[in-house]
């Protein structure tokens, strides 16, 4: 299943999209206008090019200490939360067990994961993390 | 805030709080781990970048957008490929990410 698809099928997704790291070409479903959507994507753009090269600071101190290559980021705000993994990100409401959810499907679809084996193929087929896991 | 109480939280690998400029006050590092406090400095720094940021992008957003429910910002967390730092005001947490509770981290740097 798309990611894209499989989040938006979530409860409490409000929105969840696809963007270029070019910048120039983004998609998306929910409820973003194609304006929001094209500023959003440019916003997620710009976040994880930073929170990368802060990363390569760190790695630069520290060989191998586990930040790279980065994954993505969260901003959590009062009632939405923004999540970006690799080139997708998605906003979703704040919600018991939803972040965690979110964040362990859109590792397992585009992150480089290296533990999490039954969550992460799970997340892959598009079943529930959580009926795998308990 | 507790940092022990912080290094209880799911997975956990350090705490840590940090001043307004990002300057490191006080930490722990679980033992074995590969962080260092030089990183953690640095890890500091960077969270109030970031989160200074994040802040600007949910202001511009809900003004030019309409849209309600960023503000005030909760937190911030960067996932790396092993583990995910997690910040808020001036207290983060670092965990791995194969136990991370997102969830838990930000409430649990919610409170005061």
């Amino acid at each position: 299943m798309h990611i894209v698809k499989q989040l938006m099928a979530i409860p409490g997704v409000i929105a969840a999209g696809e963007y270029a790291y070019r910048g120039d070409r983004f998609s998306y479903q929910g409820a973003l206008t194609d304006e929001f959507a094209r500023m959003a994507s440019i916003l997620c753009r710009a976040n994880t090019l930073s929170v990368n090269m802060q990363c390569e600071i760190f790695d630069s101190f520290a060989e191998n200490c586990g930040c790279r290559p980065v994954q993505g980021w969260i901003v959590r705000g009062a009632q939405v939360t923004v999540c970006a993994v690799g080139n997708y990100f998605s906003f979703i409401e704040n919600r018991d067990e939803l972040l965690n959810d979110v964040m362990t499907i859109m590792r397992a679809k585009v992150g480089d994961v290296q533990d999490d084996l039954l969550a992460s193929l799970y997340a892959r087929l598009g079943g529930d993390t959580k009926e795998a896991l308990y | 805030m507790d940092l022990q109480e912080m290094m209880g939280l799911p997975g956990a690998l350090a705490a840590f709080t940090y001043s307004d400029r990002g300057d490191l006050q006080s930490h722990v590092l679980r033992e074995g781990t590969e962080l260092t406090p030089q990183v953690l400095d640095l890890l500091a720094r960077s969270c109030v970048a970031n989160q200074a940021i994040a802040e600007m992008e949910a202001r511009g957003w809900e003004a030019l957008t309409g849209q309600s429910g960023f503000q005030p910002l909760k937190g911030f967390s960067v996932v790396g490929l092993e583990w995910s730092v997690v910040v808020n005001g001036n207290c983060g947490v670092v965990v791995r990410n194969r136990d991370a509770d997102y969830e838990a981290a930000f409430n649990a740097l919610q409170a005061p």
